[in-house]
């Protein structure tokens, strides 16, 4: 079971860069992990944690945000409050016990296609050694 | 030290005066040892105001439910509203008019100081007294606290019967006030996150038993959120059911409502619910103590929220209540916030 764990990942990308990025990294036939669920928002300051924490909850192994380099925000400054307010929610699913990389937070501009993929297959490596998330999920 | 005869002459000013439309203080309830919330309009009553280690409740929760019932009312009373505030609650109501939910001319505070002291802790009390009950609880000299059995009077030292939240009190005075009672004096504590750090040392297994433990005892009675100061929300994001349904509210978007958090107390969904609740007083909250106090099942739901404090104060700075004009935690940044746990 473990061997074959396939983990489910939900990216929140920004519509301005990642979700551009993520877009170059298609057309330019770039392999990477077909794990990642996309949900392109409007800016990653966007992101509310509420959203982290639902989509653990409804089953997802890792959550992934993706937004502009700082200084590159469309909205000029939406994802230096995204850093500030998801440093926040690292802290505190460390702190009620869920291992940390459950969520993780990158820099991705609609120039780096390669990132991308990089960061797709890292972040699926990760999660894919410390198993499935079954902690915040719902058992109805 | 406060004196009960300064306070009540201080309501009792306000009062004839006209200052205010009413004042919100304490009265001992006559079938037990514990304080009740107390609003007095009528100077006549004021002898029955009280002040004692047993006042732990944070009358700022009731501006809140004054500035709805006010925009309810066709000709509202425009007079300010007095209250009684201790330093944690002056906090609150600091937090409050940083919001600008309040206004400082719609509220006149009466500062009272807990002169390195607090308020106690009722269970810890009932432990220490092993079996007697108390009759009356004092402030006493020293840090001490004087307490009344069938077997006459006992001083117990504060650190002994102290609530955990005035152990780990930054400020015991108020810092906004427009009377205030009592020194202002400062009482650093050694060990400002005490508790937390004590959860913080455990290894990553421990702590989800701990809070397995304890979140499952939740039964979402959501009492923590109603005697929550910060928690004004007309609408909840967990809790459909006070999402405001109007005549005008058409059976699509009723339909339409996001359902967030299902409302069976599975351990799942509570810790979704404590987790979002922290994340939305961070920043905010002033450790009142209120959330755990009201508990039925005596959660530590403390450790969540000063969690959340302690890293604003090492990563960002920020201290929560002291500055009503300072922007708020989550809706500012500074350029070298961190950023080593980002790709």
């Amino acid at each position: 079971m473990a061997d074959n764990f396939e983990p489910k990942i939900v990216a929140f990308l920004c519509k301005w860069c990642s979700s551009a990025g993520s877009d170059l990294a298609g057309v330019s036939r770039m392999e990477y992990p077909p794990n990642a669920v996309p949900i392109t928002v409007m800016c990653s300051g966007s992101v509310s944690p509420l959203y982290i924490l639902s989509a653990l909850n409804k089953g997802a192994d890792g959550v992934l945000v993706s937004g502009c380099h700082p200084g590159d925000c469309h909205y000029i400054k939406g994802n230096l409050y995204a850093r500030r307010r998801l440093y926040l929610v690292k802290k505190i699913l460390e702190f009620v016990g869920l291992e940390p990389q459950r969520f993780q937070m990158s820099w991705i501009s609609a120039a780096e296609g390669t990132k991308y993929t990089q960061v797709i297959k890292d972040y699926v490596n990760q999660v894919k050694a410390i198993g499935p998330q079954t902690k915040l999920r719902r058992n109805l | 030290m406060v004196k009960l005869e300064e306070l009540k002459e201080a309501v009792k000013n306000i009062l004839d005066q006209g200052k205010v439309k009413y004042v919100i203080a304490y009265k001992t309830n006559p079938n037990s040892l514990r304080t009740v919330p107390f609003f007095i309009k009528d100077s006549n009553d004021v002898d029955q105001i009280t002040w004692n280690p047993l006042c732990v409740y944070n009358l700022a929760r009731f501006l809140v439910d004054e500035k709805r019932r006010k925009a309810r009312e066709k000709n509202p009373d425009t007079r300010p509203v007095g209250v009684v505030v201790k330093g944690c609650d002056s906090r609150a109501v600091n937090v409050l008019l940083q919001e600008n939910y309040i206004k400082r001319q719609d509220v006149y505070i009466i500062g009272v100081s807990c002169e390195k002291t607090g308020v106690i802790d009722e269970k810890k009390l009932t432990k220490k007294l092993n079996g007697r009950r108390a009759q009356k609880v004092e402030f006493g000299p020293d840090s001490q606290f004087i307490v009344t059995t069938r077997n006459g009077q006992e001083k117990i030292s504060a650190a002994e019967i102290l609530a955990d939240r005035c152990l780990e009190c930054q400020a015991n005075f108020p810092v906004v006030y427009d009377i205030l009672l009592g020194e202002e004096t400062k009482r650093k504590p050694e060990k400002p996150f005490q508790s937390v750090e004590k959860i913080e040392s455990l290894s990553q297994k421990e702590k989800w038993a701990f809070w397995q433990k304890e979140l499952g005892k939740c039964i979402r009675c959501y009492a923590c959120r109603s005697a929550c100061p910060m928690c004004y929300c007309d609408e909840c994001v967990v809790d459909t059911i006070n999402f405001a349904v109007t005549a005008e509210t058409t059976a699509e978007e009723k339909a339409q409502k996001i359902k967030w958090v299902e409302k069976s107390p599975l351990l799942s969904e509570n810790f979704i619910y404590h987790l979002v609740r922290a994340l939305h007083l961070a920043g905010r909250c002033v450790d009142c103590g209120e959330c755990e106090r009201a508990c039925p099942f005596d959660i530590p739901l403390r450790f969540l929220n000063k969690k959340l404090e302690k890293e604003a104060k090492e990563l960002f700075g920020y201290k929560v209540g002291f500055d009503p004009d300072q922007p708020p935690l989550l809706s500012s940044f500074k350029d070298e916030d961190p950023e080593d746990f980002i790709w």
